[in-house]
C-alpha cells in the first residue's frame, strides 16, 4: 500500500473512531450536564455532585491503569493527592499562575505513576504485589502529608488562597469543569483502546506470555497504561482540590478515595469504557441516599458491596452485554425456523 | 540501643503474629482476607464482655479465641463459597473485594453499637529487668504467650499429619488431593485457625495498648505488608519479617522521630519486596 494509502486509511480510521464514541460520550454529557437545573438551589448538593464528577475521573484514571493494562494501583488517592496539594503548594507557597500549578503538579504525578509502573515491570510483580508496593506508596505518602505539617498543614488540611475569589469558587462552575474533565477522559480512554496501544492492551490482558511472543512490548505498553492514569489521576485531584479550596489527608485518603473507586470501577464493569461513569454515578446516589441510615451507613453500605459481588462480580455492563448477547444468539438460531 | 532492639522484638514478635493468620489463608487457598483484622476486633470486643460479665481473664480470653474461630468458619461456610470455585487472580480479587464487604459491615456495626468502647487487659506488677533494661509485665507476657503460640504452630506444621496435610496443600494442591487429601478441608481448618489466631492478637495487644472498635484496619494493612515481606504462606517469614520490620520501626522512631519511623518502616518492606519477590522465606514461583 502507498504511504498516502496508509495515512488516509487511519484517517478514516480515526474519524470512524471519533464518530462511534461520540455518541455515547455525548449522550452521557447531555444526561450529566442537565444535573444542576434541579440540584442549584442547594450547595451541599452541587458540592455532592462535583466530588461524585472527581470520582468519576480517578474511577476513569483507574480503569485505564487496572481495566486495560492489570496493573493494580492502590495509589489513586495518593496519586490524585499528589495533583491536589502538589497544585495548592505550587500555587499557594511557590505563587505559580493557578493553571501552571495544576499542570505541574499533574506532571508530577504522572512522572510518579509511570515509576510506580517502571519498578513494577521490571521485577514483574504480579497483581498481588504490585498492589502491595502501591499500597505502601500510599501509606508512605500519608505519612509524609501528616509529618511534614508545615508544608501540607498536617491534619488540619489546607486552605487554598489561590482562585478562591475566580469563578471555579462559585456554586455551579466547578460542576462542569469537572464534568468536561470526565467526558474528555472518556475521549482519550476510548480513542486509545482504538489505537495499537488498545490493541496491545487487550493482547497483554488476554494472555500476557502469549502477547510477548507476538511481539508485543508488554513492559512499554504497562508503562503507557499508568502514564496515562497517573496523569487522570493528578489532573482530576488538582482541579478538585482547587474548586473545593480546602484539602486534607482523608481528601485524597485510601479508605476514602481507593476503596471507593475500587468498589465503583468493579460496579460498573472493570475494563469498560463507560463503567466508571456508572459506578460513579451509582455509588454517588446510593451515598445520599444511605445518610437516612446515619451511623448505620456503612454497614448498609458494606452489606451492598457484599451483595453487589456475589451476584455480579463482573459489574453490571459486562453481565448486561451478555445478557444482550444471548438474547441475539437464541433470537438467530430461531429465526430459521 | 540494648533497649531499642528490645522493644523493637517485643513489637515484631505481636507484628509475626498479626501476619501469621493472613499468610497462611493466602498461602493455603489464594484468599487475601481484609476482615482479618475485624476478627481480631471483634474477639476483643467479645473478651470485653466476657470480663464485664464477671469471667475471669483466662476463660473470657478462652472466649475470645473461640469467638476468633467461629467467625473464621462462618467466613468460609458463607461468603468465601463463590470465591473457592474460582482460580488464580480473579479469585484473590474477588475475596478481596467480598472481605473487604464484611470489614465494612463489622466496622459500621461495631462504631454504631459500641462507639469508643476499647479493650485493655491490664497486667498489673513493676517492670522487669532483662539484659538491664526494665521491660513492662504486660509486653513481656503478651511476647511470651505469641512465642508459646508460634512454638505450638511450628510444631502442628511440623510434628502432626494434618498440619503436614495443610503443608503438602500450600505446596501442591494437586498432588495431595492424589495422595487423598481433601484441599476444602484443609482451608477450612486453616480459616478456623486464622481466627484463632485474629483472637490471639486482640488479648496480647490489649495487654500492651488499648485495641478499640477501629483498630480493624490498621492491623489488617501492617499484617498484609509483613505477610508479603515474609513470604506468602510462611509462617516462619511472617515472624522473621515482623522481628525485622519491628526492630527497624523502633530504632527509626529513636533516631529520627515517630513519624518518620513508619516511611522507614514501609521503605523497608518495599525494598525487601523488590529484592527478594518472593519474600524473605518464600518459595519461589
Amino acid at each position: 500500500m502507498s504511504e498516502r494509502g496508509t495515512a488516509g486509511a487511519a484517517w478514516t480510521r480515526a474519524a470512524r473512531s471519533v464518530r462511534t464514541l461520540s455518541i455515547p460520550v455525548v449522550a452521557v454529557g447531555a444526561v450529566l450536564a442537565v444535573v444542576p437545573l434541579w440540584l442549584d438551589h442547594s450547595g451541599v448538593l452541587m458540592g455532592v455532585a462535583v466530588l461524585g464528577l472527581a470520582f468519576a475521573c480517578y474511577a476513569i484514571g483507574f480503569n485505564v491503569i487496572f481495566g486495560s493494562t492489570g496493573q493494580l494501583f492502590l495509589c489513586v488517592g495518593a496519586l490524585a493527592g499528589i495533583g491536589g496539594y502538589g497544585g495548592a503548594i505550587l500555587a499557594d507557597t511557590v505563587g505559580l499562575p493557578v493553571v501552571v500549578s495544576i499542570l505541574l503538579a499533574t506532571l508530577v504525578s504522572c512522572v510518579t505513576g509511570g515509576l510506580l509502573s517502571l519498578i513494577a515491570v521490571r521485577r514483574s510483580l504480579g497483581v498481588i504485589f504490585t498492589g502491595i508496593i502501591t499500597l505502601i506508596f500510599t501509606l508512605t505518602f500519608d505519612a509524609l502529608l501528616l509529618g511534614l505539617g508545615s508544608l501540607t498543614g498536617g491534619e488540619n488540611g489546607f486552605l487554598i488562597e489561590s482562585g478562591a475569589d475566580s469563578f471555579i469558587r462559585r456554586r455551579i462552575p466547578p460542576y462542569y469543569v469537572m464534568l468536561v474533565l470526565a467526558l474528555v477522559f472518556l475521549v482519550v480512554h476510548g480513542l486509545l483502546r482504538r489505537s495499537h496501544v488498545g490493541w496491545a492492551w487487550r493482547a497483554l490482558r488476554d494472555d500476557e506470555l502469549a502477547a510477548e511472543l507476538a511481539g508485543v512490548d508488554v513492559a512499554r505498553y504497562r508503562i503507557y497504561g499508568a502514564l496515562v492514569g497517573a496523569a487522570m489521576l493528578g489532573l482530576a485531584g488538582a482541579t478538585y482540590a482547587f474548586t473545593e479550596g480546602r484539602i486534607s489527608p482523608t481528601t485524597f485518603g485510601f479508605a476514602q478515595v481507593d476503596v471507593v473507586v475500587i468498589v465503583m470501577l468493579a460496579f460498573g464493569g472493570i475494563g469498560t469504557l463507560f463503567g466508571p461513569i456508572l459506578g460513579a454515578v451509582t455509588f454517588t446516589i446510593v451515598d445520599e441516599v444511605l445518610i437516612e441510615f446515619g451511623q448505620l451507613r456503612l454497614v448498609v453500605y458494606g452489606a451492598l458491596v457484599l451483595l453487589l459481588f456475589l451476584f455480579l462480580a463482573r459489574g453490571v455492563i459486562p453481565t448486561a452485554r451478555d445478557v444482550v448477547t444471548k438474547r441475539r444468539v437464541s433470537q438467530a438460531s430461531a429465526a430459521p425456523d | 540501643m540494648i533497649a531499642n532492639v528490645l522493644d523493637g522484638i517485643v513489637f515484631g514478635i505481636q507484628l509475626g503474629l498479626w501476619a501469621a493468620g493472613l499468610t497462611l489463608v493466602y498461602g493455603l487457598g489464594g484468599v487475601l482476607n481484609l476482615a482479618h483484622g475485624q476478627i481480631a476486633v471483634i474477639s476483643a470486643v467479645a473478651l470485653a464482655f466476657g470480663m464485664d460479665a464477671g469471667l475471669p481473664v483466662l476463660p473470657a480470653a478462652g472466649l475470645a479465641l473461640l469467638v476468633g474461630g467461629v467467625v473464621g468458619l462462618f467466613l468460609d461456610l458463607t461468603i468465601l463459597r463463590p470465591v473457592y470455585r474460582l482460580q488464580g487472580e480473579a479469585r484473590v480479587l474477588l475475596s478481596l473485594l467480598l472481605t473487604l464487604g464484611v470489614a465494612f459491615i463489622v466496622d459500621g456495626f461495631l462504631n454504631w453499637r459500641y462507639p469508643g468502647r476499647s479493650l485493655s487487659l491490664f497486667i498489673g506488677g513493676g517492670a522487669i529487668e532483662i539484659l538491664g533494661v526494665p521491660m513492662r509485665r504486660g509486653s513481656l507476657l503478651a511476647s511470651a504467650i505469641t512465642l508459646v503460640a508460634f512454638a505450638a504452630l511450628f510444631s502442628f506444621f511440623r510434628f502432626t499429619a494434618l498440619g503436614r496435610a495443610v503443608r503438602s496443600v500450600i505446596e501442591d494442591e494437586e498432588g495431595a488431593r492424589l495422595v487423598g487429601i481433601d484441599p476444602a478441608r484443609m482451608l477450612r481448618l486453616i480459616l478456623v485457625l486464622s481466627g484463632v489466631l485474629a483472637a490471639l492478637v486482640a488479648v496480647t495487644r490489649s495487654m500492651v495498648v488499648s485495641v478499640d472498635v477501629q483498630a480493624g484496619f490498621g492491623i489488617t494493612v501492617l499484617a498484609l505488608i509483613v505477610t508479603v515481606v515474609g513470604g506468602l504462606g510462611s509462617v516462619s517469614g511472617a515472624l522473621l519479617a515482623g522481628i525485622i520490620l519491628g526492630i527497624v520501626n523502633v530504632i527509626a522512631a529513636d533516631v529520627i522521630g515517630t513519624f518518620m519511623s513508619l516511611v522507614i518502616l514501609l521503605l523497608a518492606a518495599a525494598v525487601t519486596i523488590l529484592m527478594r519477590p518472593s519474600g524473605l522465606l518464600g518459595v519461589e514461583e
